[in-house]
Formats: C-alpha cells, structure tokens, sequence
C-alpha cells in the first residue's frame, strides 16, 4: 500500500531529485500563500485551527507536486560474460557438399547448438543477427573480427566462434615469393576481446571444381606481332591429370591446349597469337565441365584486346630502278608511321653479259618465295610497282600470284603501279592477281599509249579520300587540272566489276568508257588500287620545279596508303569504346563519328544497331551532333563478350557505312574462384591468437573465459510526483478544509 | 613504237635471247634517265659522251631504262626540273650564280634531284674545287660537304667499292651535302668523267693514272653507282641487305 501511494523504492537506499521547473514551484508557492490569506478570513482564527491546518497541508502537497520530486535508486551487479558468433555469409558458403547440405546449413546448425550466443553475419562487413542466406559478395575474416573488438570494446567476451569455409578474400592471409602463406597479425585486432574457436564448414577437396582462374592478355596488341595470352588452370575435388583449354575469338576457335595439371591442381596454357586485322577482339578461355564439376560458370572467361597498328609495314618492290620508284622510296622512308621493305631488281639476266663478277656486286638475291608466301600476311600494304612476276616467279607464279590474290581476300592490300613491266606487258591478264585489280587486263596487242597528258578527276573521284587532297571540291578540282602531266599510260579493258574509277584518261577509251588511270577496288576484307602510270614522280618534282612543292604528291600517296590499309581511323564511320574490359555496371559509353565520302562530318545522321551478347540484344537509335558525333551507353550488367554493330545513315536514308566493335564485360564472381575450404589458414589463425581450431569431422565445445563477464549498473527512479500518494493528500486536505469551512457558515 | 633497248644492246646475246625480247616502253624520254650537264658561263665543260658512256654501261649492266644522251641546261632553265639527275663538270674558277640560278638549284636538290660534281683538272688543289666549295657553301650554309664514309651507300648501290677513283686517284674520296636521310649532292675531285670521256670514234679520251685500266674499270663501276644511289638512295642500307651481305662474306 505504501509503495503504491509512494510509486516505490522510497525506502530503498537512495536520495531524492527535484525535477520541477523553478518558475512552477514559485507558482505553486504564490498560490498556497494566497490560499492561507484568504482561509485566514475573515473572522477571528481560534476554532478554525483543523480547516486552517488541512489548507496547510494541501499548500504543502500543491508545492509538492510542483516540485516533481523523484526517488533515485543506484546500484552495480555483475553478469556472466556474453558469447559471440560469427556465421560467413558469403557467396562461397552456398556450396553444396557431396553429402547434399550447403556450408552456410552447417554454419546455421553449428550456431544454433551454442546456446544464449550473440549471432553476427559477415562478407565484406560485419552485421547483426543470423543471416537468411549465403549471398554476400566477399569474405574478410580479419575485417569481422576487427568489428567485433570495436562493438565490445573494453568488455571480456566469454567466447568468440568464428563459423567458415577460411576462404578468405580480405587481407587474412599473406604469400611469399616462395609459396608460403602466413596469417597477417597486423590485420587482426590487438587483443581479441575473447577466445577464438574456428569452426570450418566444408571439406577441402570434398567439392569437384575445375575453373579458369584468369586469363592474362594485356589490354592492347600489335598488328602482325606476335602476343601471348596465358589461361590459368585450377581443379580441387576432381581427380584429373591433364585439361583441354580451349580458346576462342569473337566466338571462332583460335587454338586449344591440353594442359598438365600440377599435384595443387594448378596449370597454364599459353597461345602465341599474331593478330592479323586490327580493332577490338574478344578472347574468352574455356575448359570442360567434367562431372562433379560444382561451379560450372567458372569454367571460362573472356578478355577484350585491342590490335593497334604499331607501324604500317610497306612491302615496295619495283622492276626497274625509276624515277617513279625513287620518289616512292623517299615518300616512305621520311614517313616516321611506316616500316617500310623495299627490293629492287637491279640486275636481270638480260643485264649478266657485262662482264663483272657476282662478287664485285652488291646484289642480294630476290628472296620472292619468302616475300609473297611465307612473309606475305605481315605486311599491311604491297606496292608492286613496274613489277613483272615472270621472270623471277616461274614455275611458283600460279601459286604466288594466287598468294596475293588471297592476301587481299584476307584483308590486305596491293597498290598495282604502271610501267613497262606492268599491266598486260607484265603478262598478268589472265592470273590470279588479274581477278583482285580495279582494272580488267587482257588488251590485245601494244597495251601502252605514250602520249603525255593529264589525267581528269572523275566524279567519284571528286568524292573519294584518295584523291580529296583539299577539302573544298572546286579547289581539288583546280588542282588536279594543274598537275604536271604524265609520260604515258598502259592500257586496260576497263574497271572491274565493283571497281571505282577516281582518274581517267583524257581521250583514250576502253570499251564503253574512259580509260582508267586510276582506279580503286574492295575486294573480300582487303582492297587494290591500280595507277597505270609510272611517271606520278612528276606531281613531285615538276611541281616543285614550278614553285609549288610537292605537297600534292604526298597528300595524294598519304591519302592512298590511308585508304588502302583500311586505317580505322580513316573510315567514314569510326565506332570507339573508351575501354575494352570493363567489370559489371561500370558506365560505358561509345561513341561514333560519322563523316561523308569527303571525310566530313555528319550531322544529323541516324545511328541505329544493336548491342549484341549471350543474353540478348540491345538497340542502339541515336543520332549525330553538329561535329558528326553520336554517343550512347553500353550495357554492361551481363559477363561475357559484347559485340556492338551499328549503320549510320543521312536524313534521306542514304547509308554513310557502317562499324562495329567489341568489349567483354568481367563478371567473374570471386567467392567462386575458389571453393576449396582453407582449412590451413582457419587452424593457422586459432593458432595464432591461442585460440581452438575445430574441423568439419567432429564438435568440439568452444573455448570460453570463465572469468570473463560484465558489470551491469542498475539505477531506478521513482517519480514521488506521479505516484498517488501526494494527489490523495492534496485532493483530501483541500476538500476537507473547504467542507469544514462551508459547514462554519463561511464561504 | 620505240625501239626495245633491250633487243638493240643484246641483240647478239643468243644466250639471254628469250629474255632479251619483251619490249620495254618506258613511259616517254623523260621518264628514262639521261643526264643534265649543268653548264655555267665559265669553269664548266661538256662531255657528253662521257654520260653517253656512263648511261649504255648502266643499261647494260642493270636494269635501269636510259636515253644515253646528255642535255646541257643552265642552272636556271626550269627544263632542269625534267632531269633528276644532274652533273656539273669543271677545270676552273666558277663564276658566281645569280639568286635565281642558286635558289632553283637548292629547290632542285632538296625535292629529289641528285647532282654529281666532278673536278676534272686533275690537280690536288684546283681553282675549280675552291670556287665550287664556295657555291655550295652559298647554297647550304648550315649543311657543309663532307667526306662520305667508308659504308655511305654510293659505295654499295651496285658495285662493292673500296674507294672512289676516276681519271686520278689523287684523293680517292666523296665528298657530299646531306638532306635528310641522303646526300643529293656528291663531289669528286678525281675527273670520275675524264675516265668515261671517249673521242669520237669511241675510243677513251684520256690515260688514267696511276693505274691505267684497272682504275678506269673502278671509275665506270663508281659512275654506275652513282647512278643507282641517285635512284634508290640509301636502299642498299636497307637491313635485309646488310644482313645478307654480311653473311656471305661480302661485308664487313
């Protein structure tokens, strides 16, 4: 009754707190003194003394209550120490085990058999209570417990159990250059805050697993030089000796291995490769997938490579020494951008009856086999000038020429220059190299006309880079009419089928036409260009004897090397990507520069295409700024090889060309790397801080401090004012004191 | 139709005869080689067949197409232009060129023409090599004539040569202005066209001394490479043939 009138602990040890606002006890006390005034009268005070003394009594309460005392109760107690459990929550812990359970049910059914414990989760941070599943993207071992001594700083934990597979990827474990694996004191806290029990989940080996760790390509290689792409190998839990790898480009074998795995079940396979186009290719590496194989999706991995032309390499080979190859020479050699090979056939057998020996030459002898079957492809341009095959080819020269002729198909590129060891003199009517020329040869009779005269631009010509030498066509056009004129021409039937005509004779015709001078063709991925003159030296030198230089001639020689090796850079539609790996949704933008015939830019044009990968296909409609530039965003969500083709296309639906690239996005998930339990760094860290490794065979009970426990400090408050007692008081007196004084005839 | 220089100069070669027939058209005179003989008022002389020579031993020894003539051009005829290669012959003091003379001749050198000058006096210190050290100093102040080295690829453009000789052997060097990655201008001051130079009826001109045949057999196989370092520059640097050449012994 007491406690309830009093709201308890008023007879504990402890003291009383004033709690009220000062300014409501002044009021409180204001009011009772004016209550007492006014009970005092009027009327004398003698038989009044039980109402005056009851107002009292209810001022006294009222003040009181004003006051909001409070009864404050303090003590200290200690409690037995907490148990801390730390279940792994990664990725990894989903593993199913041969026995049909995951690692992270065994983690559950591990904390659940420790009784009153403290549960955390863990990847890459520390959080509160049991987890609901195995999905976090990390493991830092040392991180977690780092984040437990932080949370019971200054406490004696009774015991702290870590629950894992020890695969960690935090900074737990260091290497040596000689293997050795430590654990890494310095990422672990100080002083644990209780003893370690480790727990391991799974078994190590017990999980079939054959991965592709890594694949090292580097970022970018060269055009035509060889580079090596090695696969890293791993296998744990499957019992093999040697694995196929398999590697691809852009989705097309480009070799396989079969490689010795070491007793770690590690292994690399390395593949020389010597790109031979140049852009953007997608490597992806592969092993089977054998059965017992857990972690199928780890079983390849892709890689983006960038091919760059270091420097366009220039096969020249020339007849004849000429002014016409001369000049050609000097134009190659002062380019810095060009590898230039040169051969010269300086001696023929018409030339041996002059009497001097072999040994007073300087003559090398013409190594053709080499150059046009075995070198062939690392060259990205062959300049034939005034060349006639027969001669030197011989019985090879079907092969040869046929060498060639793939060469373009594959991607490359032969400038066929005049002569009088070229065209129909130089005997190639009728060849494999016939069919790749702009031009078609066979002209019965004298195939030459020399007469001097000046070439005239045609209208694709007008149009065509070859020979846009300035960028306003009226002034091209002047300046083609001005240009020396040349010695002569062989003769041709025509283009070819597909070809474009950029000069043509004034006069001469061949069939329905004009004879072409010069002439350009795509044939297959590479192209051909043919100059029926061998005199092109005078819009060098002549021009430079009338005072104008000789920029005519370089721009029109560095406009045709341009054209011909197909420079990514010089296409009418150029498709860029920043990067060409890149890890999933990290922003991704590609851009297109879209440019007419005359190489300017576009604007306005419509930009449509897809973005195309295993997952699916996403559409591109973009258009082009005032700068001829479009930009738009890449997906990058899904792993794997990407490939993005686009067209650009004029307001009026005329195509402007098209482009199309690659890039790999780099999924891997690392907590499936690797799925083999570390169960050395798990005894190697309860090791190390004295703690009790328990493996996955059995239970033991985790160690606990049995000295370790907390002080709890217990403090109560016991609010008098809002307690009955002072209300009954206050209320009682005051209405008493006003029944008394009523019933006295006072009012 | 012209006529096939091949079918003229080896007409009596029956052994080379199948090879010997295909016609070669060369596009046009000027698209042959010939020589321009450059010719001052005083100072320089006129061997013409001297080049005549120098140009049937080049047809016949390689496969350059030629018009063994020599045209004689001033140093300011802007016909000089259609000759890239040019000599310039003389025994005595040269007058000094006009600036327009001298400003064609810079152009003609620096945009691919090749001159060969050739002190024919025969002295070791001729008014003529004073005189023309000062013309080229005055065309290339910052580029002075230098002693080509023993590897310069005149020496190796079709002939092995030791050292150069013509006529004398008085200094057995070149000498020569460097542009860029070749030297267009190549002096010798051992009369290399006085060994050419025949009389009229084909005969050699002058004794050559102090080897005789011999050392006129070196000056025509100079002469030649000259020609050809004019046409293929430093090709013979090319690593393919240094290489080669070395591995069979005939380098060093």
């Amino acid at each position: 009754m007491i406690d309830w009138l009093t709201g308890g602990g008023l007879f504990s040890s402890g003291h009383l707190v004033i709690t009220g606002a000062p300014w409501a006890m002044v009021v409180a006390v204001v009011l009772s003194v004016l209550a007492l005034w006014l009970a005092a009268r009027p009327g004398p005070i003698a038989g009044r003394w039980a109402e005056l003394t009851l107002t009292a009594v209810g001022c006294l309460a009222l003040v009181a209550l004003a006051a909001r005392p409070v009864w404050l109760a303090e003590g200290e107690r200690t409690e037995p120490g907490r148990v801390v459990v730390l279940v792994d929550a990664s990725r990894s812990m989903g593993i199913t085990e041969p026995d049909g359970s995951t690692r992270f049910a065994a983690a559950l059914a591990l904390a659940h058999r420790i009784d009153g414990a403290e549960v955390y989760h863990f990847g890459g941070d520390l959080r509160p209570g049991e987890p609901a599943l195995p999905d976090l993207d990390a493991t830092d071992i040392a991180g977690a417990l780092q984040g437990i001594t932080r949370r019971y700083a200054g406490e004696k934990l009774a015991s702290v159990v870590l629950i894992t597979d020890g695969i960690d990827r935090g900074g737990l474990v260091t290497t040596a250059e000689d293997g050795t694996r430590t654990i890494d004191r310095t990422a672990l806290p100080a002083q644990l805050s209780g003893p370690l029990t480790v727990y391991q989940v799974g078994r190590e080996r017990a999980v079939g697993d054959v991965s592709v760790v890594d694949v090292h390509a580097g970022s970018f290689a060269f055009l035509r030089a060889p580079f090596s792409i090695e696969v890293e190998v791993a296998a744990t839990g499957v019992k093999l000796d040697a694995v196929p790898v398999t590697l691809t480009r852009n989705g097309q074998p480009a070799g396989s291995r079969r490689i010795t795995l070491d007793e770690q079940g590690h292994g690399r396979a390395v593949f020389e490769i010597t790109p031979d186009t140049p852009g953007r290719f997608v490597y992806e590496a592969s092993v089977p997938v054998p059965e017992g194989d857990m972690v199928p999706s780890n079983n390849s991995l892709s890689r983006a490579v960038r091919v760059v032309r270091d420097r366009v390499r220039v096969l020249q080979v020339c007849g004849s020494p000429s002014m016409d190859q001369k000049f050609m020479r000097l134009f190659l050699k002062e380019d810095p951008g060009i590898d230039l090979v040169s051969f010269f056939i300086l001696r023929t057998q018409a030339d041996m009856g002059s009497g001097y020996s072999p040994d007073e030459l300087s003559l090398i002898e013409f190594p053709y086999r080499r150059l046009f079957d075995d070198d062939l492809s690392t060259f990205d341009l062959v300049i034939l000038q005034n060349f006639d095959y027969a001669p030197y080819f011989e019985h090879d020269a079907p092969t040869l020429l046929g060498n060639l002729a793939e060469y373009v198909r594959n991607g490359g590129a032969i400038a066929f220059l005049g002569g009088d060891r070229s065209f129909d003199l130089g005997k190639y009517a009728d060849t494999a190299l016939a069919d790749v020329l702009p031009v078609t040869l066979g002209v019965p009779g004298d195939a030459v006309d020399l007469a001097p005269f000046s070439p005239t631009l045609t209208e694709a010509g007008a149009r065509h880079p070859v020979t846009r030498l300035v960028g306003d066509p009226a002034e091209n056009q002047a300046l083609w009419a001005r240009l020396p004129a040349l010695d002569g021409t062989n003769l041709s039937l025509g283009p070819a089928k597909d070809a474009a005509v950029l000069l043509e004779h004034p006069s001469l015709k061949a069939g329905a036409g004009p004879l072409p001078v010069l002439a350009v063709r795509q044939v297959g991925l590479g192209r051909t260009m043919s100059l029926s003159v061998d005199s092109s030296w005078r819009w060098s030198f002549a021009e430079a004897g009338k005072g104008g230089g000789n920029q005519a001639y370089l721009r029109f020689w560095k406009s045709a090397m341009r054209w011909l090796v197909g420079d990514p850079d010089d296409q009418a539609v150029v498709l860029d990507l920043p990067r060409e790996n890149v890890e999933p949704d990290e922003p991704l933008r590609a851009s297109v520069q879209v440019r007419d015939a005359g190489f300017q830019p576009v604007a306005g044009a419509t930009v449509r295409g897809a973005v195309d990968s295993a997952e699916g296909s996403v559409g591109v409609d973009v258009q082009t700024d005032a700068s001829g530039v479009a930009t738009f965003e890449v997906p990058t969500a899904k792993r794997g090889a990407h490939r993005v083709k686009i067209t650009a296309t004029t307001a009026d639906g005329r195509s402007l060309g098209a482009a199309e690239t690659v890039y790999a996005v780099v999924t891997r998930d690392p907590e499936l790397d690797r799925v083999t339990p570390d169960g050395e760094a798990l005894r190697a860290l309860a090791s190390s801080v004295g703690g009790r490794f328990v493996g996955p065979d059995g239970y033991t009970e985790p160690l606990v401090d049995p000295e370790a426990g907390r002080v709890v400090r217990d403090r109560r408050e016991s609010p008098l004012w809002a307690a009955p007692g002072l209300g009954i008081v206050f209320g009682g007196t005051v209405s008493i004191a006003w029944w008394l004084r009523r019933r006295g005839g006072r009012r | 139709m012209r006529i096939s220089r091949r079918n003229a100069l080896l007409s009596g070669a029956s052994a080379l005869a199948t090879l010997a027939t295909r016609p070669a058209w060369a596009f046009g005179d000027g698209t042959r080689m010939d020589v321009a003989e450059i010719m001052l008022p005083s100072g320089t002389v006129s061997r013409p067949n001297a080049w005549t020579r120098l140009l049937l031993e080049v047809v016949q020894t390689t496969s350059v197409e030629c018009t063994p003539r020599a045209v004689q051009v001033a140093p300011d005829d802007p016909e000089l232009f259609s000759h890239p290669f040019a000599v310039l012959v003389g025994t005595g003091p040269l007058p000094s060129l006009s600036e327009r003379a001298r400003e064609q001749l810079v152009r003609y050198l620096s945009y691919g023409g090749f001159l060969f000058v050739d002190d024919a006096s025969g002295e070791p210190k001729s008014a003529f090599d004073a005189s023309f050290r000062l013309l080229a100093q005055g065309l290339f102040p910052t580029r002075p004539l230098a002693v080509l080295s023993a590897d310069h690829s005149v020496y190796r453009s079709f002939f092995l040569l030791r050292e150069p000789v013509g006529r004398v052997a008085l200094h057995r060097v070149l000498e020569g202005v460097q542009l860029g990655s070749m030297h267009p201008l190549v002096y010798s001051q051992d009369d290399v066209s006085g060994a050419l130079d025949r009389r009229a009826d084909g005969m050699d001109l002058s004794a050559c001394v102090p080897e005789g045949e011999l050392q006129r057999r070196e000056a025509v196989k100079l002469a030649i490479n000259l020609v050809l370092y004019a046409l293929t520059s430093n090709y013979k640097h090319d690593q393919a043939h240094v290489r080669r050449l070395m591995e069979e012994g005939r380098l060093e």
